[in-house]
């Protein structure tokens, strides 16, 4: 639509098979796994490699399709051998209070947080939740509906642990980041409960909310 | 997650599944020189500078993120759950490469770097994004940017 309106486009593309349908004037498939265009976080010459050959497309001129591959694998694709889990206390209320400094920790390392989509403080979020595991459907601000204002707790658990679980040493892969989160925390275990809860709820939002945004299908018992 | 045997099943009959538009007409515009050209990032993540509200599940939005914008208050708010977080907790420039395009710029690579970047929520089907690409061709113009690089999650 941007080309329509006189603008050259070049797009990234994560899934080859969708680019091959969509057709678009400029495309780079790339081996880098969803979620990461650019491929390799903290490894700036990979990405700039990869935005050079995407860039480059836009002075070609054999269009009106071209689809180019990148097809240099990122290096993080690969687990981490070195990569130790955080060790932490049972429940998700002690295990978030333990895996708080970690979070800081990665805070000062990476020099940000993604977390931030819920408005709510993580000491609120054991409470929060407790709530709906009981029945209850609280709405917090600035949602209006207790689906949306779960989904957001629930996307900002999981960014949490996230950036904790990279906080030091060796990074991670994706996969290991997952495996560990699913498989083995407590707030892993509480998002399936929280799925669980949704789905059993009369309340159709929460449902489904609960059903398609808070666990991904691959990490279904 | 590029190589569609390394996605997991279910998501990767999902993903060969989902419906992608097909468009009439293949507009090409040619244009400058790279050394020439002024560039914008339009990301599907749905990015929302923090403290502002996600974006809800079907919205055909789009929001203007300007380049002054500190990467640490930069979150992704995209309703799917089945891609990577991980690596956009760590850096930015994964989804959103505005470093690398500062970087390009300074050395005469890129002729610039937009002002105004854009930012859509990915699953939403395009065909109701026409007022949104409207909008942000409006900016592009006002800001002379010609190229711009899709940033899909």
């Amino acid at each position: 639509m941007l080309e329509e309106r006189g603008f050259a486009t070049v797009a990234l593309a994560s899934v080859r098979a969708q680019a091959e349908k969509t057709r678009p004037p400029r495309a780079l498939w790339t081996t880098s796994q969803m979620g990461r265009p650019l491929g390799e976080p903290n490894d700036p010459a990979f990405q700039r490699r990869v935005i050079l050959a995407a860039l480059a497309l836009l002075d070609r001129t054999d269009g009106p399709v071209i689809l180019a591959d990148f097809t240099e694998d990122p290096p993080g694709w690969t687990d981490a051998p070195g990569w130790v889990p955080p060790v932490l206390p049972d429940g998700f209320a002690a295990e978030l209070a333990a895996i708080l400094p970690l979070w800081h920790q990665a805070q000062t390392r990476h020099g940000r947080t993604s977390v931030g989509l819920s408005f709510l403080a993580p000491e609120a979020w054991p409470g929060f939740t407790a709530r709906f595991l009981a029945g209850e459907l609280p709405v917090t601000a600035p949602f209006e509906t207790a689906a949306l204002s779960l989904r957001f707790v629930c996307d900002d658990i999981k960014a949490l642990y996230g950036e904790a679980a990279q906080a030091v040493g060796a990074a991670p892969s994706a996969r290991q980041v997952d495996a560990w989160f699913w498989r083995q925390t407590a707030a892993g275990r509480l998002l399936l409960a929280l799925r669980d809860t949704a789905m059993a709820s009369d309340n159709n939002a929460l449902k489904t909310v609960g059903g398609r945004f808070f666990v991904p299908v691959p990490w279904l018992p | 997650m590029a190589r569609i045997e390394d996605i997991p099943q279910p998501t990767r009959d999902a993903v060969l599944a989902v419906p992608c538009p097909s468009f009439e007409t293949t507009p090409f515009v040619v244009g400058p020189p790279l050394a020439e050209r002024r560039v914008a990032i339009v990301s599907s993540a749905a990015l929302i500078r923090r403290g502002d509200m996600p974006f809800s599940f079907g919205s055909a939005e789009c929001r203007f993120l300007p380049a002054s914008t500190p990467v640490s208050d930069i979150l992704v708010s995209h309703v799917s759950i089945n891609f990577d977080r991980a690596g956009f907790q760590r850096d930015v420039n994964v989804v959103y490469p505005i470093e690398r395009l500062r970087e390009l710029a300074a050395e005469g690579v890129i002729g610039g770097v937009a002002e105004t970047h854009y930012t859509v929520m990915g699953s939403t089907d395009p065909v109701g994004m026409v007022a949104a690409a409207d909008q942000i061709a409006g900016q592009l113009r006002q800001e002379r940017i010609d190229s711009i690089l899709l940033s899909p999650v």
